[in-house]
């Protein structure tokens, strides 16, 4: 589904990603493992398209298809959605007016109860949550978009530990279930705590360090290696 | 049951259809009704024991002490505008409003002005009268026909609200295009009242000043927003004065503007008379165009020591991240647009009609893409 080729991103001219090669098939679910700085947040937004990210070098496929070229928007219309780890706050922007503008409001009331935010959809979008509180909005903001490539940027950071199972459970079921045409869809997650871990079975890690991809392999093997050796290449 | 009827002529559908933008609705959904057109009060009735709405000039002589309260607020020759009404009006242009004592008024009581007649001069004073402990929601608009592009409106509006009472009231205006108007609207509330008022000042006009005087005496809440929106060729002066005259009064004013290219000028004075005291001005503008300005001014007054006074104002144009973010979730740009601006200016307040709500949006987009 997804598949980035010698990958180089700059912010002005400060290189913040180099040669990066990922490749994220239909179905599967992999997280990036990192330290803060490495640039994972990065590339979750270079593949998106926000700024001010540049690519200097390389491409990103999605269903075969380059999109380095294409607007923000119609990366998203293709199927590609980002849980941001900091969004901005919206004033007056309700979260049921906003699933109103992207013609989600049929799912609102039942997808935001898995997430317990029923009581927020009166609510302002971030205005006064707390950081768990975003952390549920931003999942249940890309359930009700409904794409087939779900970006996750730290999920669980923030998001107390009653939270945490509903968060994981959501990110699964988003995941693994086909979107609402019927595709298989695939997950990317950042995860610093590794705590989502426990709630959705990834299929492949990989870990960052200083723009680059150093290594990738089983998710489990990999967080317990960082634990002990920190964010290094396996021996 | 109607209690009061002055309906001359009925309404022609198309002055309903004009009038519905502005928040009108059939007179038989409605408490109270007033429409006054050019120079004649076309209708006032009422359905509720409760509310008695006249023509000022007839209250004036029903009621003795309608005289006591015209002008009561506001002297004659405050102003060139307010003595030109004053002079002018031999027989006074407008409505008496009075909701009696203790009613509790269950339907909304609507009063709306038409100027039907391009280049037309209209006059008006209006006087309202919520008397102790009454409680009534009121809805008021003016309008003009797609043929009124010019002309001059001047009003005065004197509010008393005596002890107790409560009104939270809508306003709306759709003037002509290249009209000068002028409203004069002075407010009393008496100890325990209180007040939620919201102005609309959406439609595309030459000049508007609206100044706005408001005494609040003791134990008194008073809540007002206005939505100010100012496309190309639009000039709209804001003026507001505020006195927490009583022990323990509170207010909170906020005005949201939008220029596209217009001009907006809002003052706001808040002034703490007295001990006890608490309130809060807000001004906010967002800037949709290169031209035009924002001018947000607002200043506190503290005259007793413990009134509490506060202020926030600020001014800028979309921010580009929140434009991204929306944009993120597959919005276009001008629908993730209408989305920040819709909820910058709050039009999903429940006190804002539907229909309003849908024009109000439909002007953001036609002042956008300079269809206004």
């Amino acid at each position: 589904m997804l598949e980035i080729r010698n990958l180089t991103v700059a912010i002005d001219d400060v290189e913040v990603l180099a040669d990066i090669d990922l490749t994220l098939p239909e179905g599967e679910l992999h997280v990036l493992l990192g330290p803060n700085g490495s640039g994972k947040s990065s590339l979750l937004a270079t593949i998106l398209g926000l700024p001010p990210y540049r690519i200097v070098a390389g491409e990103i496929l999605f269903d075969g298809a380059p999109i380095q070229s294409l607007p923000l928007e119609a990366r998203a219309r293709l199927g590609i959605g980002l849980a941001y780890q900091r969004p901005p706050s919206l004033e007056g922007v309700t979260l049921r007016s906003f699933a109103a503008a992207i013609g989600a409001e049929d799912r609102l009331e039942t997808e935001a109860a898995a997430l317990d935010l029923t009581a927020f959809l009166g609510r302002d979008m971030n205005v006064g949550f707390s950081g768990g509180e975003i952390k549920r909005w931003e999942v249940l903001k890309l359930v009700l978009q409904d794409p087939r490539l779900l970006l996750f940027d730290e999920p669980e950071s923030g998001v107390d530990l009653e939270h945490v199972i509903a968060v994981g459970e959501a990110i699964a079921h988003a995941v693994r279930s086909p979107d609402r045409e019927g595709r298989t869809c695939s997950g990317l997650v950042i995860t610093h705590t590794g705590l989502i871990l426990n709630h959705v079975k990834a299929d492949r890690a990989h870990i960052m360090k200083d723009g680059r991809i150093l290594h990738s392999g089983d998710p489990q093997a990999l967080f317990a290696h960082i634990q002990t050796d920190g964010y290094s290449v396996p021996a | 049951m109607t209690i009061r009827t002055q309906d001359k002529a009925q309404l022609s559908n198309e002055e309903r259809d004009i009038l519905h933008d502005v928040g009108f609705d059939d007179p038989s959904a409605r408490a109270a009704t007033s429409v006054l057109a050019d120079r004649e009060m076309r209708m006032a009735l009422s359905n509720d024991l409760g509310v008695e709405i006249l023509p000022l000039s007839e209250a004036l002589r029903t009621y003795d002490f309608v005289q006591d309260l015209m002008f009561g607020l506001v002297s004659p020759d405050e102003n060139e505008h307010i003595a030109m009404v004053a002079e002018h009006m031999h027989d006074p242009l407008g409505h008496f409003v009075w909701v009696k004592p203790g009613a509790k008024v269950r339907l909304p009581v609507q009063c709306f002005t038409l100027l039907e007649t391009p280049q037309g001069r209209q006059f008006t004073h209006d006087v309202t009268l919520i008397d102790e402990g009454a409680e009534v929601e009121m809805i008021s608009g003016a309008a003009v026909p797609g043929s009124v592009h010019k002309g001059r409106h001047i009003s005065i509006s004197e509010s008393y609200m005596r002890k107790g009472a409560s009104c939270s009231s809508v306003t709306i205006e759709h003037w002509g295009a290249a009209m000068d108007v002028y409203s004069y609207g002075y407010a009393h509330l008496e100890e325990g009242a209180r007040r939620r008022s919201t102005a609309i000042m959406m439609a595309p006009l030459a000049h508007h000043l609206s100044r706005s005087h408001t005494i609040l005496a003791a134990d008194t809440n008073a809540v007002s927003q206005a939505i100010v929106f100012a496309p190309e060729g639009t000039e709209r002066v804001i003026e507001t004065e505020t006195h927490l005259a009583g022990e323990g009064a509170r207010s909170e004013d906020v005005a949201r503007m939008v220029s596209v290219g217009g001009r907006i000028v809002n003052s706001a004075m808040l002034v703490g008379d007295a001990a006890g005291t608490n309130g809060f001005l807000g001004c906010d503008g967002l800037k949709l165009s290169d031209t035009g300005e924002i001018m947000a001014v607002p200043s506190l007054r503290a005259r007793a020591e413990g009134a509490m006074l506060s202020h926030e104002a600020s001014v800028g144009m979309i921010d580009s991240d929140k434009l991204d973010y929306l944009m993120a979730t597959g919005l276009d740009e001008d629908t993730a647009r209408n989305l920040i601006v819709t909820g910058f200016l709050r039009l999903d307040h429940g006190a804002i009609p539907a229909g309003v709500r849908m024009r109000v949006v439909e002007m953001i987009d036609q002042a956008k893409s300079g269809g206004m």
